[in-house]
């Protein structure tokens, strides 16, 4: 038998290989969001569109902040609907179906590491989420202001028709209508409701993903993701029935150690206060956003640790 | 030349736990041994669940070894850096359907690090060197069979590794791109490329092939060069051009008077059936597109 020296002689004359390649994930992320966008995922943004013209024009009967607090309600539940939508089905398609078809053999086959192949898959779905609440913000956005411009302008109608004792009245109706109308309309705020959406979404893929190392099929894969999500977002209040105020250390350890797993998704539940109008703090934010790492590195870590041991 | 074998598999073992109650056990792979040299054709040839794919999945990284070690250019090949020398075509393989030829191509020539202008120039080489340009904008989802064994070819080579396996890559492929990727292997001999063959085609392994191992039930039966596991020992063959009734008369006559030697066999030689297709059929060069879908 002949020398086990290493023949260390180039293959070819591209790059060696390196142990981490931004590059590399790059190109999975890149194929995973080519894949999901050639699956025709954004056909579902039509009905997004339908949920939220509908929802300008429903209601009209109703007050006017009811109108703009409906149309806010009914579109920001439709994005952190399809976001998760994406979130589940699109990560619950990937993996298991490169298993299927021998796709992972031939990226597996090449000098890719498996961390890698993950965190591809979860930037392509990530980036794909991304790109779906943008356009669905600015469908959003765009008739939300439409709809507030044609408020005001209907409310100022209906002030100049009555009689007011001086014109300086008039005017401070008028000014105090369109900012009671603004204030519910189109806000900066808003756009925090929109990345608390965005936030658990992604948190939400980095599960699914989790899921779908062990799983043996898709099925299987969003039936649990949707169970975790479920669980996400009832553990908050069984911890608070169940535990109390005055529970032991040991276990609050556990509840701990329970929502690593499954992620508690109430530090999430921003959307009613925005729909309402209520200011979210910049340091709530930054909790949500600190979060997110923290579950993400955790799943991707448990995700890695099963799938570089996983036999194809 | 580099003294280093192109692939090493040293007492090689695979079990497989089955998901029973039992704990009982399945040996895929049994002990096997083998060396390739570099530039070699060798053909690993068995029945279904003999073990071949095994073997071929523990050489590329995809299982691990219950026992042994396999090593590629001297890397263990359980490394990811060792994967930089080999390209791979599995049995069957589907790739991203909703990606186009040429696409497929730039998706794993960049996997590899090739990028740029190098890429373009190495994918269009490629998909000429396939005779799959007329369809290199189209998605893999059109392609007939054929046309993804090719592409597969191409794909598992992109990267210019200096070694290739190829799993059943005729699989499913009619005579005529059958004799393409035949063709392509031993293109590939000719760049000094090593490749293992594994196919339940012996026709086709023994064309190509320089080198074969059998393996039977996770062992390996036999194992060398092909020239001598096919050589009948004490049998010898003459093979005569326009040799007029007389001559054969003679001949016939000559051996009869021999005590120790026996005429076994005296007629004129059989082409395959392979090649019977291809000669009635027009050959082999341009019958890639009549297949397309």
């Amino acid at each position: 038998m002949a020398t086990a020296t290493p023949d260390n002689s180039p293959p070819g004359p591209y790059p060696r290989h390196r142990r981490f390649s931004l590059p590399r994930v790059l190109t999975l992320a890149g194929g995973t969001f080519t894949q999901l966008v050639r699956m025709k995922v954004f056909y579902f943004m039509a009905l997004f569109a339908v949920a939220v013209i509908a929802a300008s024009f429903a209601f009209a009967d109703l007050q006017t902040d009811g109108q703009l607090k409906l149309l806010k309600d009914v579109s920001l539940a439709s994005m952190s609907l399809f976001s998760m939508l994406f979130a589940i089905a699109g990560t619950a398609l990937l993996i298991p179906r490169d298993i299927e078809d021998r796709t992972l053999y031939t990226i597996l086959c090449k000098p890719v590491p498996r961390l890698e192949y993950l965190l591809g898959k979860l930037l392509g779905v990530a980036f794909l989420i991304f790109i779906s609440l943008i356009l669905m913000d600015v469908l959003f956005s765009a008739v939300l202001y439409l709809k507030e411009k044609s408020i005001i302008a209907e409310q100022i109608n209906i002030l100049q028709n009555r009689k007011f004792a001086s014109r300086e009245l008039l005017e401070a109706n008028i000014a105090a209508v369109s900012d009671a109308v603004t204030g519910q309309g189109l806000t900066w705020n808003l756009q925090n409701g929109v990345i608390a959406i965005f936030l658990k979404a992604i948190v939400l893929t980095g599960v699914t993903l989790l899921v779908s190392t062990f799983a043996s099929s898709t099925i299987f894969t969003i039936m649990t993701s949707l169970a975790i999500m479920v669980i996400g977002q009832a553990q908050s209040i069984a911890r608070d029935v169940l535990l109390g105020e005055d529970a032991s250390a040991v276990p609050r350890l556990i509840a701990g150690g329970i929502s690593l797993l499954f992620p508690d998704f109430k530090g999430f539940d921003i959307v009613d206060a925005v729909v309402t109008g209520s200011a979210v703090p910049a340091l709530v934010m930054a909790k949500m956003a600190g979060l997110t790492i923290v579950y993400l590195v955790i799943h991707l870590m448990a995700a890695y640790v099963i799938f570089s041991d996983k036999e194809l | 030349m580099s003294t280093v074998p192109a692939v090493s598999i040293q007492n090689l073992t695979r079990v497989f736990r089955l998901p029973t109650l039992r704990r009982e056990s399945v040996t895929a792979v049994d002990d096997i041994s083998f060396d390739i040299a570099p530039g070699q054709i060798y053909g690993l040839i068995g029945p279904n669940g003999s073990g071949k794919s095994t073997t071929m999945k523990v050489l590329l990284g995809l299982l691990r070894a219950t026992k042994g070690k396999c090593a590629i250019f001297g890397r263990d090949s359980a490394r990811v850096d060792s994967r930089e020398e080999v390209g791979f075509l599995p049995e069957n393989p589907y790739f991203y359907r909703h990606l186009t030829g040429r696409e497929t191509l730039a998706f794993y020539g960049k996997l590899c690090g090739i990028r740029g202008a190098p890429l373009k120039e190495r994918t269009a080489e490629l998909l000429a060197l396939v005779e799959l340009e007329h369809a290199a904008d189209r998605r893999l989802s059109s392609y007939s069979k054929g046309m993804l064994q090719r592409i597969g070819l191409a794909q598992a080579i992109i990267h210019r590794p200096r070694l290739v396996v190829l799993d059943e890559p005729t699989a499913g492929v009619d005579p005529g791109g059958s004799r393409k990727i035949r063709d392509l292997i031993l293109a590939l001999r000719t760049q000094g490329i090593t490749v293992i063959l594994s196919s339940h085609l012996l026709e086709q392994v023994q064309e190509v092939c320089d080198r074969v191992g059998i393996i039977y039930k996770g062992k390996l039966v036999r194992e060398g060069l092909l020239s001598d596991l096919m050589s009948i020992e004490d049998q010898t063959e003459i093979l005569l051009r326009n040799a007029t009734p007389e001559v054969l008369a003679a001949v016939r006559a000559l051996i009869a008077g021999q005590q120790t030697t026996e005429l076994l066999h005296l007629g004129n030689p059989r082409t395959t059936l392979e090649r019977l297709f291809l000669d009635v059929t027009g050959g082999s060069a341009a019958d890639a597109r009549e297949y397309v879908k």
